[in-house]
């Protein structure tokens, strides 16, 4: 159970800046993700906290102790590569030993270990296998495995899930979200995919060209970005110019009223696709309405997108699909004021 | 299941094509060593016989031993000479081909530098430009210094033509070892000396294997360079089996010689052949 502390970090690699100047905390326990585009810095910033880099300024503290200086070997950390990078020339079970036996631990402790391990992990019966003949899940598995044995204090992974395919995903998010509640972890994830950062982390700290754009819960990070460059990196669809008067901001295609606090003048607003209601007659007594044209229509299975032309404004709205709306159809949208997001200029 | 267990049989059965085919790639390599063989048994072959007239058994008063082992293993032959010069010069320029080329290697594989494509184009210039050309050049020189006819000046010939295939092989093992193992082994606790002894070390082994197998069989096949610095003082296999052919006449003896030559390699292959083949290492290199 370690905290981890970033202080005014800065890293350069002779004169191209990796990270301007990062401060993030992460509370001990914690699972964070680390998420941006590829270049960003994301990647930098995880080793130097395993201490693979060192940073050219700032500060790295564990349990407000400063690490910054410390060697890799001394740190206490553990991490898992995105291509796991196990030794081929291993079976399962030395691979899984070697951070113990670099350190002289005793053979029956390491016996010992070992067997808690492979249970957690649930590969006894591959021990004696190569890396060659696992599959990725079972790597994946020993690289973790490999690394808990030794006890770390602060777990860091390189895009844990973007080397599974989409059925083994769900499975090995439960399995590391299980594993990191059990043993209260400390755990630092570096992703350029906002779905798996959503899905794994408590907090996710945005980095765009090494800077920390924004830090907070996934549902905060999703419904109320702090830019429009967040906000699209999220995912939104729906982001339009708009100009602010006390609670009400005036677009193309009318005026909505908001809940939110926020300041005259010219804004964005952003409306979740799955937070619009999508009606056939015109409802009555709701505020905040729309009217417009079903233009074109997008099925995915369990949700259908339909892009509905309002004002020659084009709003995407996704709903479940219990039914289907032909294109071509006069409809009417609502959004409620509080699902409403201001962000401003 | 069902589908693995079906593309195992078909790679076990081949069709009669593929035999034949395999067949023949097989008497293409092999096929030249037979006359070897039937002509360093023979007591004499003349034209146009298909096979010897009169075979060595046939003759075995006249000689204790076959006529072409009976002069491989006599000393005028000077084969046992050219035997212990050649695995001598092969497995000094092997090492010395090693540390020159393990360093380098890294370095290409694994940094990014002005000039690279053009450096790695220059490394292999000694493959483009004709052997005789540089061993004219080079013997100018080695007469100038001394370095002709010694060991050391046919060590540094050597080195020129083997250099780049081994620097080539390795730049290839380090960049299948990418950073991430060091650097693993490095988070796990693991010391500098222990990560070049339990990760580098043996995750290279197969990659420095075949490198040094290939420069050991370069090295023992070179005959020009060898020929120009050797200046006729210091014999090898090859330098040996030319001066024996050179007059034209393909004898019981050449024969004998030709076989001596092809022994170091394919011993060599013997020996080294399960670390290349070494089936964890074939594949997994993580991915």
């Amino acid at each position: 159970m370690t905290a981890v502390q970033l202080k005014g970090v800065r890293k350069s690699f002779g004169t191209f800046t990796a990270i301007s100047k990062i401060d993030l905390d992460i509370k001990s326990g914690e699972l964070v993700a680390l998420l941006g585009p590829s270049g960003c810095g994301k990647t930098t910033t995880l080793r130097m906290i395993a201490g693979l880099e060192i940073p050219t300024d700032g500060q790295i503290l564990f349990d407000k102790k400063d690490v910054s200086e410390t060697a890799v070997q001394k740190r206490n950390v553990g991490m898992v590569f995105q291509r796991y990078a196990l030794f081929p020339h291993m079976t399962v079970e030395k691979n899984v030993l070697f951070g113990l036996k670099v350190r002289g631990t005793d053979k029956a402790e390491m016996a010992q270990r070992l067997e808690d391990i492979l249970e957690v992990v649930q590969l006894q019966q591959f021990r004696h296998r190569f890396p060659a003949q696992l599959s990725g899940g079972q790597m994946q598995r020993v690289a973790i495995a490999r690394t808990l044995i030794t006890n770390p204090s602060v777990l860091m992974m390189d895009e844990p899930l973007a080397n599974l395919d989409t059925k083994l995903r769900g499975e090995m998010r439960r399995f590391i979200r299980d594993l990191q509640q059990r043993l209260g972890i400390t755990t630092i994830f570096v992703t350029h995919d906002q779905i798996e950062a959503m899905e794994l982390a408590d907090r996710v700290a945005v980095i765009f060209d090494g800077n920390l754009a924004q830090y907070a819960a996934p549902d905060a990070l999703y419904q109320q970005p702090n830019s429009i460059e967040i906000a699209d990196f999220m995912g939104a669809t729906n982001v339009f110019e708009a100009a602010i008067t006390g609670k009400s901001a005036t677009t193309a295609f009318g005026a909505l009223s908001f809940a939110t606090k926020a300041a005259d003048g010219p804004a964005h607003v952003m409306l979740r696709g799955e937070a619009i209601d999508l009606h056939l007659t015109e409802p009555s007594g709701v505020q905040n309405q729309m009217q417009g044209q079903v233009t074109a229509r997008e099925f995915f299975g369990a949700n259908i997108t339909y892009s509905v032309d309002c004002k020659g404004v084009r709003i995407q709205v996704t709903e479940q699909s219990r039914r289907m709306v032909d294109v071509g159809q006069d409809v009417w949208l609502t959004i409620p004021p509080d699902r409403i997001w201001i962000i401003q200029k | 299941m069902a589908r693995e267990s079906a593309s195992v049989a078909l790679n076990e059965r081949l069709s009669p094509y593929q035999k034949l085919y395999l067949l023949l790639i097989a008497g293409f390599i092999l096929g030249p060593f037979i006359p070897l063989i039937i002509q360093s048994f023979a007591f004499k072959w003349a034209w146009p016989d298909l096979l010897p007239g009169t075979w060595w058994l046939e003759q075995r008063e006249k000689s204790v031993l076959p006529l072409a082992w009976d002069y491989v293993i006599s000393p005028y032959s000077q084969v046992w000479e050219a035997t212990l010069n050649t695995v001598f010069i092969g497995c000094v320029v092997t090492l010395i081909a090693l540390v020159i080329c393990l360093p380098a290697a890294r370095v290409l594989a694994r940094e990014n530098f002005r000039g690279k494509p053009a450096f790695e184009f220059f490394l292999s210039m000694p493959l483009i430009v004709p052997e005789a050309a540089i061993g004219i050049a080079l013997l100018m020189i080695f007469i100038n210094i001394g370095l002709a006819g010694t060991y050391i000046g046919i060590i540094i010939v050597h080195l020129i033509p083997t250099i780049p295939y081994m620097i080539r092989m390795l730049t290839a093992v380090y960049q299948g070892l990418g950073r991430d193992f060091e650097e693993q082994a490095m988070i796990l606790g693991a010391s500098r000396w222990q990560i070049l002894r339990m990760v580098t070390l043996p995750m290279l082994l197969p990659g420095v294997v075949a490198g040094a197998l290939f420069t050991f069989l370069v090295s023992t096949n070179i005959f020009l360079l060898t020929f120009f610095m050797g200046q006729g003082k210091i014999v090898t296999l090859p330098t040996l089996l030319f001066s024996k052919i050179s007059g034209g006449t393909l004898d019981a003896s050449a024969a004998g010689i030709t076989l001596v030559v092809t022994m170091p390699g394919i011993i060599l292959l013997l020996i080294t052949e399960r670390f290349i083949k070494e089936e964890a290492f074939g594949k997994g290199f993580g991915n």
